[in-house]
């Protein structure tokens, strides 16, 4: 039914894999997904934030949980490695919720912007409100992995109410990918992008941006 | 009138060495067949450890020795509840914090009575706007990845596996979590609508009152009793059962399509006992790791089986597009159930041969094991043991008088039925027909295959240890099973005696070649053929001319 081609060793695997990691959701190539053929270094960077801490909101250094939702892999002091220095705090306040996704028909889910701006080596603290009463994330991918575990950072706000999280951008011009990895979020609205300077183009299918790579056909 | 016999007679003479002239045709050889890539029995992504018993927070989780078993660490969180489990415990799960309140222990016999589930709905191999092929993915048989909705307990972080990787997450799954509770217990249910479609859950069979105490609906059903849940919403259902048994929740929301899209599992009311702290999600049913006290006392082991078919027409709809407007429609108004075929069949969420890496029943002999048995799916069930003749203990979660059990090898079920059986293990040709690998399916012959192959659908085994290898793997002693680990078979590409077949009785033939071989076979010919023919209608015609001339003379 699907051609999806396994990657066909381990070794070739973990390099393709690695080097499409940060590619796979801009882009849309397909990633080998049998889990024989997972590699091991995909494995080491997947969620398993270590922690020995029992009691309370603060689960390891990189995670704070509690009944309203996560920050994870937070950081406000450490600069990457291309910044001298922070270039300017930025505060950034996004809504998430159904609500949000009645100006773009089609979609069901949405967060109130779906673009944002910095300079590079901006320290962006987000405030992120989930107007719904289920969970929905604020979730950026493709950070320097010695400051990010997996490469993100990520803001879980659990039914409604806000969460706020901070983290530094490296120097170069990139656009990121943000979203809400609950299962069909991001397909029915919840994908936004970063961008740090000029940024580096659009991503594909964001609501009130631009166009999905494989669009509905709708009879005229 | 001897004239016409004649004449016809000489017609057959004349046409016959056309027949017996056709040349000896000369079969196309046999073309060699490969299989694809074979997955390995037991993927390495299974962690071998978790298949040990472990004990967790104080909770004792039996071992599980097939490939691929179920998370201690979830299983303790779903015994003791996620508030009161270490946060170490939480980490090796990806459970929400509020996933299961379990507090108060209202008749103070030492276990919780007050118990509040959180549920969501995801969707699985659904539509991707960015990717040619589904999202967040879930195979039930190699390279089968039909969209499904379900039922999953409240979990954090991501749905896929990681950012890269498109795999589901392991609580995000086929069927719908098996759920237990105690008898008394008072319960409630927090449906957090997560997927873009209303639902909700209704309790089958389970007792429930149809208004909450303040007078909310409660049963579930948007004609009579609730408003729709719509996305981004939640709703609570209240409970306190008063009968055990094994019963049923399910979406009852275009109920036609959303229970056959996944939205629906096993609801347990187990006997009320001391200290009976029951596991109150079974990801994926199947064996139950920390059973309650009252089928500890009774059994050995217990089992959830829950049986499902799929229409790949229902099913596909949700990986044809994006707009949830477009979705709706193919959903509401333009999938037909009446005209509906099933192409898979699954047995807690997978088809063979996945099922033997996850659902085998582990036995020894005088072992008694519980099975609750549910056909969640569209059509009959005719579940056939061999080996062993099972006992029926309950029909739809209501205990036979003993003299009405039934003890016999085929037991039917229809849509929505459930039984509860005994298996026991004693060799006596009854009720066991000693050691070995015994399999047990459907034997409405659909249901053992997948898409119309055989060997699929919902076939698993009951194992003896003494017939179990390393990594879960049956000591099989049958035909080499690497064809079925492989996506080629399901897509019709093999042969399926292919391995076992040293002179090529079966062999794959050149497909062109054989259509080409068929036409010539039937209707062309070559020169020889056609100037025999030729020739034959030649004389035919002179002979009907002279034999019109004959008669002619004859009438003057």
């Amino acid at each position: 039914m699907r051609n999806k081609k396994p990657v066909k060793t381990i070794s070739t695997g973990s390099l393709v894999a690695l080097g499409l990691s940060i590619s796979s959701l801009y882009s849309g190539i397909n990633m080998a997904e049998e889990t024989a053929f997972e590699s091991e270094e995909i494995k080491k960077h997947q969620h398993q934030p270590e922690s020995k801490s029992m009691e309370g909101m603060v689960c390891g250094a990189n995670m704070r949980m509690d009944m309203k939702g996560m920050v994870m892999y937070e950081n406000k002091d450490n600069l990457p490695k291309d910044c001298a220095e922070i270039s300017e705090d930025v505060t950034i306040e996004v809504k998430a919720g159904v609500k949000y996704a009645k100006q773009y028909p089609g979609t069901v889910f949405g967060f109130d912007q779906h673009q944002w701006q910095v300079k590079p080596c901006s320290r962006v603290t987000v405030e992120f409100t989930n107007d719904d009463d289920i969970r929905h994330q604020w979730m950026i991918h493709g950070l320097p992995k010695y400051l990010y575990p997996e490469g993100m950072f990520h803001i879980e706000v659990n039914g409604a109410g806000k969460k706020t999280g901070t983290f530094i951008v490296p120097s170069s011009h990139f656009t990121y990918l943000v979203h809400c990895d609950i299962a069909q979020h991001v397909e029915k609205g919840m994908k936004a992008q970063l961008k740090v300077g000029n940024g580096r183009g659009d991503l594909p299918s964001i609501p009130g941006i631009s166009a999905p790579k494989f669009p509905d056909l709708f009879k005229k | 009138m001897r004239l016409y016999r004649q004449a016809l007679s000489t017609i057959f003479l004349i046409l016959l060495p056309a027949i017996s002239m056709a040349e000896f045709p000369s079969a196309p050889a046999t073309q060699d067949s490969f299989l694809g890539l074979v997955e390995p029995f037991c993927p390495k992504t299974v962690n071998p450890a978790w298949r040990k018993s472990h004990q967790i927070e104080n909770i004792s989780i039996a071992p599980s020795p097939v490939c691929d078993p179920d998370n201690p660490y979830d299983i303790a969180a779903f015994v003791k509840g996620t508030n009161n489990v270490s946060m170490a415990t939480m980490m090796q799960t990806q459970l929400s914090p509020d996933t299961l309140i379990k507090s108060n222990d209202i008749d103070g016999d030492g276990d919780p009575d007050e118990i509040h589930i959180r549920l969501e709905v995801i969707e699985l191999n659904g539509f991707s706007p960015d990717h040619k092929d589904p999202i967040t993915t879930y195979n039930i048989a190699p390279g089968i990845q039909p969209g499904f909705w379900a039922f999953a307990p409240k979990s954090r972080g991501m749905s896929n596996e990681s950012f890269a990787s498109t795999k589901a997450n392991p609580l995000l799954r086929l069927p719908s979590p098996s759920i237990r509770v105690e008898q008394g217990d008072k319960i409630i249910v927090t449906l957090e609508n997560s997927h873009y479609f209303p639902h909700s859950i209704h309790f089958h069979g389970v007792d429930h009152p149809f208004q909450k105490e303040n007078g909310e609906g409660n049963d579930g059903v948007p004609q009579t009793s609730n408003k729709l849940t719509m996305p981004g919403k939640l709703v609570s259902y209240e409970l306190t059962p008063r009968q055990t048994g094994t019963m049923v929740y399910h979406c009852h929301v275009q109920a036609h399509t959303h229970i056959l899209m996944g939205l629906i599992g096993m609801f347990i009311v187990e006997e009320n006992k001391a200290n009976n702290w029951v596991q109150t999600f079974n990801i994926g049913a199947g064996f139950v790791r920390h059973s309650s006290v009252a089928v500890k006392s009774k059994y050995s082991q217990e089992y959830d089986l829950q049986y499902q078919d799929i229409d790949r027409e229902l099913h596909n709809l949700i990986q044809a597009g994006n707009d949830s407007r477009l979705l709706a429609k193919s959903y509401n108004r333009e999938y037909n159930i009446t005209e509906r075929t099933p192409d898979y069949f699954i047995l807690n969420g997978r088809s063979f041969p996945y099922t033997l890496r996850e659902s085998l029943i582990v036995i020894k002999p005088e072992e008694k094991v519980k099975l609750r048995v549910f056909n969640a799916g569209d059509q009959m069930l005719s579940l056939h043991t061999h080996g062993f003749k099972p006992t029926a203990t309950h029909y739809d979660g209501v205990e036979l008088k003993p003299e009405a059990r039934i003890q016999r090898d085929v037991f039917t079920l229809g849509p929505a039925q459930r039984v509860d059986m005994e298996l026991l293990a004693h060799n006596d040709g009854l009720n066991n027909m000693g050691e070995g690998i015994w399999t047990f399916h459907d034997h409405n012959e659909l249901g053992v295959t997948t898409d119309g192959i055989y060997p699929g659908g919902h076939i698993s085994s009951v194992v003896f240890e003494s017939f179990l290898g390393p990594n879960g793997m049956p000591k099989l002693q049958g035909i080499d099973v690497s064809p079925f680990f492989t996506k080629e078979f399901y897509q019709k590409k093999y042969p399926i005696w292919n391995l076992s077949d040293e002179n090529r009785l079966y062999g794959e033939v050149p497909q062109e070649l054989s259509q080409e071989q068929q036409v010539s076979s039937s209707s062309k010919m070559d020169a020889t053929q056609i100037a025999i023919l030729v020739l034959q209608l030649v004389v035919l015609l002179a002979t009907v001319i002279l034999f019109r001339n004959y008669t002619k003379k004859e009438n003057a």
